[in-house]
């Protein structure tokens, strides 16, 4: 058999492969060049950019749970203009897809940094990271109107693919990810993470400095899994990545299956640093198997129980 | 710096005392490039839970047989699955990681800071210490814990031929309390010094103190979780302080996890 085709599009944006690193777990990429081929990934997110630089929350940051973690990074990143000068002519070496994620107080915050990357060259499409505090303190992926301010401010200064990253904290997310859409993103991340929050009863101390943090790892995945398959359900046209606890081809399997186009690998880059590139590799091998010639086949492709 | 990952094979547990053992593995790349303060990612299992790799600081790599040590004690579910892994099975390794001690120049003692477990990397800075030794230069460690089971490594630090002076707060080997009032002590001698240490954070900030306040050189390895090692997450996070004042945060991983006394800040 030839070998299988595991290119996917996400509406006008063709990747090589569904198999992505999720912003923020991976840093700029750059971080990871010596120990993972990047140029076999389907797309490389990186760190959200803000508009200025930020330090970041105080430690600490992190706390492991039960098959999963807590962070409460803050933020950190150079910013968009240092990105664009000093990171971005380096990561050009790469011919992997790049998508910048942006993140931001305000709507017009995330406009400027998009209409800033919008007059550089180079990149393949921008995420939105929607978990952050709006003025009104509320995340803007926790309510529709919120959620729309941001995309529609941003689609006003791109015309680079545009995807909306929501969490899955704000209730019913068909109708967060209904406005994103009618707002002009032309697919949607699923999902972000889960609110969490951790102790240590013997010091009765919170975990993070922070004290509430973002839950990833392989517990949320029921909930990403769940999500991708609801909107799915109400958006059947609508390009969708899943996110959330991908550790094994298995799990990059179900979330096909349920509906989403690609996926992203976050915290199992933590378990091992060419796991990304390795599902690449055993998801080839899978299709070849199971004389399956495109990957787009399993998209959407489950079955009821009998 | 290189760093590999790698599945590496488990040679030996070897018990250095109740419920204190070296686990030497075979892993030529980093036998070969591992420097004294440096650390590895190891992940013993393939479970969810636990779910991170931990960090381990190397205490000796021999580059001609290609194998490395670390130290653990059985005291968290990790630890039993790295504990239970039999001889010959392989286990993923990523290193070596971070930036180690640098031996100062200019002084004529070393002395070396370890509190309980923090003793490793120590151990293994002494052994590349000696061998680089100039006469008029010596190494004096102070080895301190709550209580004498919990001193580490004592025995590989008089067999380098090192002055070693102990402290337990309970009273039950040595001096009775704080390693760092024996550090104070030392460094009230008249001989030009400076300072390594590796141990709780608490003991890390009062020996940061005392060296700041005399003057002395200082270099200290700290610990936090560190699930990615390469810089990307920034989990890792340690408050540092400019000459100007100005605050940010460095990544113990890739910057650390030995870091200047003066740099850093800890509230
Ligand atoms: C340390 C860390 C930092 C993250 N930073 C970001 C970020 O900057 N922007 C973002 O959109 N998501 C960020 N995320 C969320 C991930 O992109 C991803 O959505 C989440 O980790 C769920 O996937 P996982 O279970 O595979 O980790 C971060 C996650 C972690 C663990
Ligand atoms: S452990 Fe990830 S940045 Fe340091």
């Amino acid at each position: 058999m030839s070998r299988p085709d595991l290119s996917v599009n996400l509406g006008q944006l063709r990747l090589p492969n569904p198999i992505m690193v999720a912003s923020g777990t991976f840093g700029y990429g750059l971080e990871y060049e010596r120990l993972v081929d990047l140029n076999q990934l389907g797309a490389l997110v990186v760190r959200s950019l803000t508009l200025r630089p930020q330090v970041g929350n105080a430690p600490l940051r992190l706390a492991e749970t039960p098959a999963g973690m807590l962070n409460a990074i803050g933020l950190q990143n150079e910013g968009v203009e240092a990105f664009i000068l000093e990171t971005l002519p380096r990561l050009r070496a790469y011919s992997v897809p790049l998508i910048v994620s942006i993140a931001g107080e305000s709507p017009e915050e995330y406009a400027q940094v998009a209409e800033r990357l919008q007059r550089t060259s180079g990149l393949a499409g921008l995420e939105l990271n929607l978990a952050c505090p709006s003025p009104s303190h509320r995340a803007f992926d926790t309510a529709p109107q919120l959620t729309a301010e941001v995309v529609r401010a941003v689609r006003q200064t791109t015309d680079l693919p545009l995807f909306a990253k929501l969490s899955a904290n704000g209730g019913d997310l068909v109708p967060i990810a209904q406005s994103a859409v009618e707002a002009g993103a032309d697919g949607l991340t699923l999902i972000h993470s889960v609110a969490g929050l951790a102790v240590n009863p013997h010091t009765r101390r919170f975990r993070l400095a922070s004290r509430v943090g973002h839950l990833t790892g392989p517990a949320i995945k029921p909930i990403a899994l769940c999500a991708v398959w609801q909107v799915r359900q109400a958006l059947p046209e609508v390009p969708l990545i899943g996110v959330g606890g991908i550790t094994s081809l298995d799990d990059v399997l179900e979330f096909l299956l349920v509906g989403a186009t690609a996926v992203q690998v976050g915290t199992g880059n933590y378990l091992c640093a060419t796991l990304s590139t390795d599902l690449v590799g055993a998801l080839t091998d899978y299709l070849t198997q199971n004389e399956i010639g495109t990957v787009r086949e399993l998209v959407g492709a489950v079955r009821d129980v009998m | 710096m290189a760093s590999w990952e790698l599945q590496a094979v488990v040679v030996e547990h070897r018990q250095r005392a109740p419920n204190q053992y070296e686990l030497i593995l075979h892993a030529p790349p980093i036998a070969q490039t591992a420097q004294p303060g440096q650390y590895v990612l190891v992940r013993p299992m393939e479970t969810l839970a636990p779910l991170w790799r931990r960090p381990y600081s190397i205490l000796r790599a021999n580059p001609d047989k290609g194998v490395i040590s670390i130290f653990y004690s059985v005291q968290s579910q990790f630890t039993e699955l790295l504990s239970l892994k039999p001889l010959g099975s392989q286990m993923s390794v990523l290193g070596p990681l971070g930036h180690g001690f640098q031996r100062e120049q200019g002084v004529q003692r070393h002395i070396l800071v370890a509190g309980g477990f923090g003793a490793p990397p120590l151990s293994f800075f002494a052994s590349r210490l000696v061998s680089a030794l100039s006469p008029d230069e010596q190494i004096l460690i102070l080895a301190g814990a709550r209580r004498r089971d919990l001193l580490v490594g004592l025995d590989e630090f008089r067999a380098l031929g090192a002055e070693v002076r102990i402290a337990t707060e309970d009273g039950s080997q040595g001096y009775a309390g704080r390693v760092t009032d024996l550090l104070s002590e030392a460094l009230c001698e008249p001989l030009p010094s400076a300072v390594y240490a590796c141990g709780p954070n608490r003991m890390l900030q009062m020996v940061c103190e005392i060296c700041l306040v005399g003057r002395v050189p200082c270099q200290v390895s700290v610990e936090t979780p560190m699930p990615c090692g390469v810089g990307a997450c920034l989990g890792c996070a340690v408050k540092v302080r400019a000459p100007n004042g100005a605050i940010w945060y460095k990544r113990a991983c890739t910057d650390g996890p030995v870091f200047r006394a003066e740099e850093v800040d800890w509230e």
